[in-house]
């Protein structure tokens, strides 16, 4: 009875506040089936469904933050476990401002600073196809417990305070109807600056810093600003578009991480016209120059066999970068680096992971392999050289370090150089925040989390000026 | 590495069906122990070897695999330590001169992948012809199991049901991943034999990634270099399946030379002792035991284990351990073409002619299937057409010739279990002390009649077909290096070894899956059988574990 009565109560409210709270989840198939290709393009399934055979939208996955894990949550229309009591208002509070339907903040893991910008028509066609277009699975997911004091999930309120702009979207009438949607699009449901916008010290995105590359983990996000020489300003629109479809540009760039599930989740999925209308808009982005050297050009073939082919396995050499490239890159990348023909094999050089300064995705897909699969692009698996039980050999953070100082000498930018310590890190999943740490030391000091949120608010004010 | 002790169960050997039998134990819950006398070394190192090796040392499937003293396996004029490890006697010895590794992952290292299955008739060569021996169970109880292995190692073949091999046999499963097309060599060949003489050559079933990513592994990069060794763990191999097996939860120990399996006053088995590098003996126990180190080291195993209630080795009673030694026999024939054909496109060996390998003839003579392997030539005439001394683009020329225009034509024969082709523990002793393995081997008249009257003649019907410069030659039965026989199958237990799921007729705790229990060889490669009988055995042993016999 109190139940019913709490509920007809937000009910009330809820109609005083919204007009979305007058719309029920609809089942036209149109609808459903909008809904749907926006959950794609919003690629809710890559942290709500557990890999390899999870049941869609059941949740349970972990989501390595660099302050710990965070599972997310099962958002099928379970009435139990998922988000089945949920009414459209309190679907879009939690999708625009993360806030659960029981009232508790969401983690930004969730990128609802990104789905803030859903129009309430895209909103209404989410909900409908969650309710209606999803299979309830009936099944808990694990609990989220992050250290101390990131478990106060109220502190999130404060965070939303200062960083959070839960304006939806809302067109440039001076700009064309594509550029529109594909702003709409990028600052939307893709949710691009998730990802490659680099976060300041409270985990928040820099806006002056818009897609201008970003450690994801372990892996980079790179810099996709239209600048020439730090960006994608050398690739034409069409590249782009064909790099969303298939993960891949031949001689240019390849998918792997996390941006080759969005690839095999998301913008394959995504009409024609929505993929230009991305292109065209990311081809406007301020550019922004933070690298010296173009990423797509560097490197040449070449190869040191000479220094130890015909000598035993574990003779000594001073080439034995090259000898781990040989014995276990060399059948599919080639003895010269040159990768194959059709491209399915990348080359080593001319390849923007040998010619970015930031290692980690070089180090990243020796470790954990590269996984796509797209219509166009077909399925590509590269194994990995960790320590799962499929690596095809397991290499030591010394061997990793080897092949790949070898790999950027011989085929990339020979100035960076990868250390053991730093293969370690990425083993791990990447750096950790040093935002817990800190926390607890400014609480011990007796200044608390607030001193912390209070010092980013002022930061945040002083950019605005 | 401290073991468990009393595990459920104790495996000897790392290959291929003991990586599937421990699968399956681990899978419904038991405790598993596998103890493999090798090294466990990283395919990067393997692949080296290979590359590391002279030209003309290339095409020896076992030279990228240097035995350890403690673990020989056979590597005959090497100078290594296997290098008279097996010794061989008899009118076809030589063609019985094997080779295996003794490497954590086992044969399956340098294995072509090739998966044919057994057919009805092949079961039934007893009934149907009055030879041989029949099988316990028809080929009808297999085939599930067939099924099982096809996807646990990830076998690629047609779904055209005219291309798969038996034909007019139902499958209850499709492969789970499409063939592998033909290279040019191939088509040609495929066409030739077709037009010329009626026959249907068709894909091989083969363990090996076709245009995909299967079991978390790469798809097939065509390197042609599944023997010895596929670089990017495209093609099945039981080293794959190591690490997903420590991820259940086995306990896997190398270097650990299982020389002795203890019974005790039930006869039952108790334990296995082995010896470890510095000569030291351990000790296992376990409460089931399963023997999958190959048809050579398990008959050689339960010899050396003879204990006073089995005094002629464990398993023994019917005097058939170490008997009934098998493979496929071999004719290889080197052929020059007058036009090019090119083979060397994709896998080793990817299609065959399996339609002659039945009929009533099997009533007089062996049964044969041919092959035009596919290995790429170059390396093979490199060596001749450096000597005819030509220089730069002369030679270019003169080797792209011979590379397009070389190959190489097999028949491989079925053979009967002889009780006389036997096993024996030899005087010699290994490394460690331990008796080499002897075995005398006749192919005997069955198939020595095939290649009078049936599969030499064939060949040259073929080799005509295809248009060849001069009728081929062979040097005479080869081993096929598919070792089966030595603990054969079969429902009397004054006869055979083990019983219907490979379980010791003597020894209830004691399983003894693989080659070495077929009671017939038919003509295609043994290992999915071997398989099949794995996953057989393995639902035995669980069903008997929980029933806590």
């Amino acid at each position: 009875m109190m139940k019913k009565l709490t509920a007809s109560l937000i009910f009330g409210a809820s109609v005083l506040l919204s007009p979305l709270a007058l719309a029920a989840a609809s089942d036209d198939p149109a609808v459903i089936a909008k809904g749907e290709y926006l959950a794609e393009a919003s690629d809710c399934t890559a942290c709500h469904t557990q890999e390899h055979g999870g049941k869609p939208f059941a949740g349970g996955k972990a989501i390595h933050s660099p302050v710990g894990e965070i599972f997310a949550t099962n958002i099928t229309p379970s009435k139990q476990f998922g988000i089945g009591n949920y009414s459209e208002e309190q679907f879009a509070n939690a999708l625009r401002n993360g806030v659960a339907a029981d009232g508790s903040r969401l983690y930004p893991a969730m990128p609802y600073t990104a789905y803030a910008k859903l129009t309430d028509e895209d909103i209404h066609a989410l909900y409908s196809y969650f309710m209606h277009g999803v299979e309830p699975v009936d099944n808990p997911t694990s609990e989220t417990v992050l250290p101390f004091p990131m478990n106060l999930r109220f502190s999130m309120a404060i965070w939303n305070t200062l960083f959070h702009d839960n304006k939806s979207h809302q067109d440039d009438p001076s700009k064309s109807e594509e550029w529109n949607r594909g702003r709409y699009l990028v600052e939307g449901p893709t949710h691009c600056s998730t990802c490659h916008t680099p976060r300041g010290f409270m985990m928040q995105e820099l806006g002056d810093q818009n897609l201008a590359g970003a450690q994801v983990g372990p892996w980079y996000a790179p810099n996709i600003t239209p600048d020439e020489v730090s960006g994608i300003g050398s690739w034409s629109k069409a590249e782009l578009v064909e790099y969303l479809k298939t993960g891949r540009i031949e001689g240019k760039a390849q998918a792997a991480g996390s941006m080759a599930e969005a690839v095999t989740n998301s913008f394959q999925h995504l009409t024609d016209e929505d993929l230009n209308a991305i292109a065209e808009y990311v081809m406007s982005v301020p550019a922004i120059n933070n690298a010296s050297e173009d990423r797509f050009t560097q490197g040449e073939a070449g190869n040191q066999l000479a220094q130890f082919r015909g000598k035993a396995f574990d003779a000594e050499t001073e080439a034995e970068g090259a000898r781990i490239y040989s014995g276990n890159c060399a059948a599919c990348h080639g003895y010269n680096g040159q990768g194959t023909d059709d491209g399915y094999y990348p080359s080593m050089f001319n390849n923007s992971v040998t010619g970015e300064e930031n290692t980690s995705n070089l180090i990243a897909a020796i470790i954990y392999g590269v996984h796509r699969e797209t219509e166009a692009g077909g399925n590509v698996f590269m194994p990995p050289f960790g320590d799962q039980p499929n690596a095809l050999n397991s290499l030591s953070d010394e061997q990793i370090a080897t092949l790949s100082n070898y790999l950027m000498d011989s085929y990339g930018l020979a100035s960076a150089e990868v250390t053991p310590e730093q293969v370690a890190v990425i083993r791990a999943g990447g750096e950790k925040s040093p935002l817990v740490q800190q926390a607890r030391i400014g609480m011990a000091a007796g200044a608390a989390v607030v001193v912390l949120l209070l010092l980013g608010f002022v930061l945040r004010r002083k950019r605005r000026k | 590495m401290s073991l468990p002790s009393n595990s459920d169960v104790v495996i000897v050997g790392t290959g291929v069906v003991a990586a599937v039998v421990a699968e399956q134990l681990l899978d419904a819950g038991l405790s598993v122990v596998m103890l493999e006398a090798g090294p466990r070394v990283s395919r990067a190192e393997i692949v080296e070897n290979y590359r590391n090796l002279p030209l003309g040392n290339k095409g020896n499937a076992i030279a990228s695999y240097p035995s350890k003293p403690w673990a020989p396996h056979p590597e005959p004029n090497s100078g290594r330590p296997g290098d008279d490890y097996l010794q061989v006697s008899g009118p076809n010895g030589i063609g019985y001169l094997q080779s295996y590794v003794r490497y954590a992952g086992g044969s399956t290292w340098h294995w072509a992948g090739t998966s044919w299955r057994l057919t009805p008739e092949d079961m039934r060569l007893n009934s149907n012809f009055g030879v041989g021996r029949d099988w316990p169970f028809p080929y009808e109880e297999l085939e599930p199991y067939y099924v099982k292995t096809e996807y646990k190692l990830g076998i690629c073949g047609p779904s055209d049901e005219a291309e798969q091999w038996p034909q007019g046999v139902p499958r209850s499963a499709p492969y789970p991943m499409p063939e592998l097309p033909f290279s040019p060599g191939e088509n040609k060949f495929t066409d030739v034999v077709r037009d010329k003489l009626g026959l249907r050559n068709v894909h091989v079933a083969q363990a090996r990634n076709s245009g995909t990513a299967y079991d978390n592994r790469p798809a097939c990069c065509s390197s042609n270099n599944c023997v010895p060794v596929c670089p990017v763990g495209a093609k099945y191999d039981a080293a794959t399946a190591l690490g997903r097996l420590e991820a259940k939860g086995a306990k896997i120990l190398h270097n650990a030379v299982v020389y002795k399996v203890e019974t005790n006053a039930q006869n039952q088995v108790e334990a296995v002792n082995y010896l470890d590098p510095d000569k030291q003996s351990h000790r296992v126990t376990g409460k089931t035991f399963v023997l999958a180190c190959n048809g050579i080291e398990t008959p050689k195993l339960l010899l050396m284990s003879a204990d006073d209630r089995n005094p002629n080795g464990l398993a023994n009673s019917s005097d058939q351990v170490g008997r009934n030694m098998m493979d496929h026999p071999q004719l290889a024939y080197k052929i020059k073409l007058k036009e090019p054909y090119w083979t060397g496109v994709g896998p080793v060996v990817n299609s065959g002619i399996m339609e002659t390998s039945q009929g009533d003839y099997r009533a007089r003579h062996a049964a044969a299937y041919f092959r035009f392997n596919n290995f790429a030539q170059n390396r093979f005439v490199t060596f001749d057409t450096l000597q005819q001394g030509l220089v730069g683009k002369a030679l270019d020329e003169q080797l792209r010739h011979n590379t397009g225009t070389s190959g190489m034509i097999v028949a491989a024969h079925e053979i009967l279990p002889d009780p006389n082709n036997r096993l024996t523990l030899s005087d010699k002793k290994d490394w460690l002390g331990l008796p080499k393995p002897a075995v005398h081997y006749d192919v005997g008249d069955y198939v020595r009649r095939s290649a009078e009257e049936f599969s030499g003649p064939m060949i040259q019907r073929i080799a005509e077909a295809m248009g060849v410069l001069e009728a081929p030659k062979t040097v005479g039965f080869r081993p096929s290096k598919h070792i089966m026989g030595g603990t054969i199958m079969g429902t009397d237990s004054s006869n055979s070894v083990v019983d219907d799921v490979c379980r010791s007729h003597d020894h209830a705790n004691l399983f003894l899956p693989g080659g070495g229990a077929m009671p017939s060889t038919a003509t295609g490669n043994s290992t999915i059988t071997m398989v099949a009988l794995g996953f057989r055995a393995a639902e035995a042993i669980v069903q008997q574990m929980k029933a806590g016999a």
